[in-house]
């Protein structure tokens, strides 16, 4: 990829940061609700945080621009600190609405966040992307930022100062829910990925064996992963119930046509076909020279597996890994359709009785969670390159 | 043209099956021996495909038109500055879940096609957008450099070479895109979209085990016959190039 150099005036923040100053001015910024379903009132930029922060933000935002058209050699430093400040405001200034507009008698009011605040979100997001792809060494800024503003925005919801957000408000009438939510995506997607992981690297190793059996296990986790999810776990739902019917010993396992067992084996056979692709690729790839040269030092065939292969092919393997766990995630949060549980239960629920914030509140941690896993399988995947590879970059 | 056989008749099995799903009555009788209602009937199940397939096609040509147009903006002139953004936001993107996106079109549109669509396009973008900056980007410049030389315009240069050499990475990316779109639209039903992951859902809903099987039979013909007829045109675009360069 061609990287603009970084000396010359950088086009892409101005652009962003104009249209994030249009968008919270021209649209809500704020919405008080009476109760969880009325469509509540919306409040322009002044109206929900007051003329001082209005014009502080947008000050902010001039700041930006005029910063990006400057040649100096710490520009895209600076341009980082003062989006990561902005990021770091936003909770204060969702604080600051409810403060002002919440009416005070009313139980069951509650505040949300309006389109000109999530716009507002999303491009100082974009901003933040960009700042950082012209960083030296993006990884350790990018880490440095996102514990930056989470922790702000955990203070504010710790100190009980975003109590009246929408979402806040959600999970506080159901802790319990939640956790139990957490700990039954997490389990479901990471044991799916565990199991495949054991499976796929079992077919890598037999396809490396015998090469007949490289086209049609190739073919076979392909073809699975073209079978659009709720059909597959729709179609797993009549052998699974036959099964647990015809052996009654099943069913006190838990293994009925719906549940964890069809929607497990269903993120299994998704799960496949990354990992058992970028594992055969990887291990058929291993240098051949390399191979002799392990030889050559007297190592038989499983040290050269253990100690040459397996390190060489390791980060494409986690790559695989990586692939697989993000779209476990996602595909969990479908399973909840065939009662698996997980965060997909608040998304269908809210759907079900048109509550936003309910959706919301199983739609943001499951977007959280493929992210998390993202970020945590990248940074194993450059910790485990071998120390050979790291030198040739 | 043979191969197009197969996509021919993993089309004619999905249409069958569309038109003449009673014939299994018998067998759905069967595994669910109390049930009396065996076939849904809410609405035809041929409906239900010309309503899934479109919601897929106009999801489809919208996103690949505004992917491409991205990425020729983004390759050139004035546009070079988003590249890296455009890159990295493609990447990213791609591992927001695709049911997150659905759910939240709903705050933004409400129920309905609407809201269905607008997830398709948005999510269907980023693999488009993803391959055509690879296929445009992974252009030598020597070729690009030999054709100006040959006194072709920039927007030659751009339609006669860069765009048929990228072409079979950014079909791929429009498969893999119409693939997630296919399953996406299927779960649409959960938030409005007449699609055939309706009998599923109301499957899922009565305890009706038909219902379900009769959805995800149809929807996982869809998904196989799409994906046959990309892997057709994926090879006679092959051939073709191969053609254009013996021939030249």
């Amino acid at each position: 990829m061609l990287a603009p150099a970084s000396d010359m005036p950088n086009r892409v923040v101005p652009v962003l940061a104009s249209l994030a100053l249009v968008l919270i001015w021209w649209l809500d910024f704020g919405i008080v609700q009476p109760n969880r379903i009325v469509p509540g009132t919306g409040y322009g930029l002044v109206e929900a945080i007051g003329a001082a922060n209005s014009a502080g933000l947008s000050a902010g935002l001039l700041a930006l621009m005029v910063m990006a058209r400057h040649r100096f050699r710490a520009r895209f430093y600076g341009l980082g600190a003062l989006v990561a400040l902005l990021l770091m405001w936003q909770p204060i200034l969702l604080a600051e609405f409810a403060d002002r507009q919440l009416p005070a008698d009313a139980a069951y009011a509650r505040t949300a966040i309006g389109a000109g605040f999530w716009s507002l979100l999303f491009l100082l997001g974009l901003m933040a992307i960009e700042v950082l792809s012209q960083l030296p060494s993006p990884r350790g800024h990018h880490l440095i930022l996102v514990a930056l503003v989470l922790v702000v925005w955990g203070v504010c919801v710790a100190a009980g100062r975003l109590d009246s957000l929408s979402l806040v408000t959600e999970y506080a009438s159901r802790p319990d829910q939640f956790r139990q939510a957490l700990t039954h995506h997490l389990a479901l997607s990471l044991s799916a990925v565990l199991c495949s992981l054991v499976i796929a690297i079992a077919l890598a190793i037999m396809m490396m064996r015998r090469d007949r059996w490289r086209q049609p296990v190739l073919a076979t986790v392909s073809f699975l992963q073209t079978i659009p999810s709720l059909a597959l776990f729709g179609l797993l739902i009549a052998p699974l119930s036959a099964l647990s019917t015809a052996f009654p010993f099943l069913q006190t396992l838990g293994i009925r046509g719906i549940g964890w067992a069809p929607a497990l084996l269903a993120l299994v056979a998704y799960s496949l076909l990354p990992i058992v692709r970028n594992t055969y690729v990887a291990l058929s790839e291993v240098p051949d020279d390399l191979v002799d040269a392990g030889r050559g030092m007297g190592m038989s065939e499983r040290q050269l597996f253990l100690k040459l292969k397996l390190p060489l092919a390791m980060p494409i393997i986690i790559e695989g890994v990586r692939v697989t766990t993000i779209q476990a995630m996602g595909l969990t949060a479908v399973a909840a359709l065939i009662g698996a549980g997980g965060f997909g239960t608040f998304i269908f629920q809210g759907l079900g009785q048109a509550a936003m914030d309910l959706v919301l509140l199983g739609a943001l941690p499951t977007i959280a969670l493929a992210l998390a896993a993202d970020g945590v399988l990248t940074a194993l995947g450059q910790v485990c390159r071998p120390a050979g590879l790291k030198a040739n970059g | 043209m043979r191969v197009f056989i197969r996509p021919c008749v993993w089309l004619l099995a999905l249409l069958f099956c569309a038109s003449f799903m009673s014939v299994f009555e018998a067998l759905f009788g069967w595994f669910q021996p109390g049930q009396t209602s065996l076939i849904y009937q809410r609405a035809g199940f041929l409906s239900l495909l010309q309503n899934h397939v479109l919601l897929v096609l106009i999801s489809g040509s919208i996103g690949t038109a505004m992917a491409v147009s991205a990425g020729i903006l983004v390759t050139r002139g004035w546009g070079r500055d988003f590249l890296p953004l455009a890159s990295q936001v493609a990447s990213i993107g791609q591992t927001f879940p695709p049911v997150a996106v659905l759910a939240l079109a709903v705050p933004v549109l409400g129920f309905g096609e609407a809201p269905t669509l607008m997830a398709l396009v948005l999510y269907g973008l980023l693999p488009i957008l993803r391959n055509t900056l690879v296929g445009l980007d992974g252009i030598a410049p020597a070729v690009k450099e030999a054709a100006s030389g040959m006194g072709m315009s920039p927007t030659q240069v751009l339609l006669k070479v860069e765009l048929p050499l990228a072409g079979r990475v950014i079909l791929a990316g429009v498969r893999t895109s119409v693939t997630i779109n296919i399953a996406t639209a299927a779960i649409g039903s959960t938030i409005g979209a007449r699609t055939l992951g309706d009998p599923v859902i109301a499957g899922l809903v009565n305890g009706n085990t038909g219902y379900v099987l009769q959805g995800a039979l149809l929807i996982g013909l869809l998904a196989i016959t799409t994906d046959s007829l990309f892997e057709a045109l994926q090879r006679t675009w092959s051939q073709r190039l191969l053609a254009a360069a013996v021939a030249g």
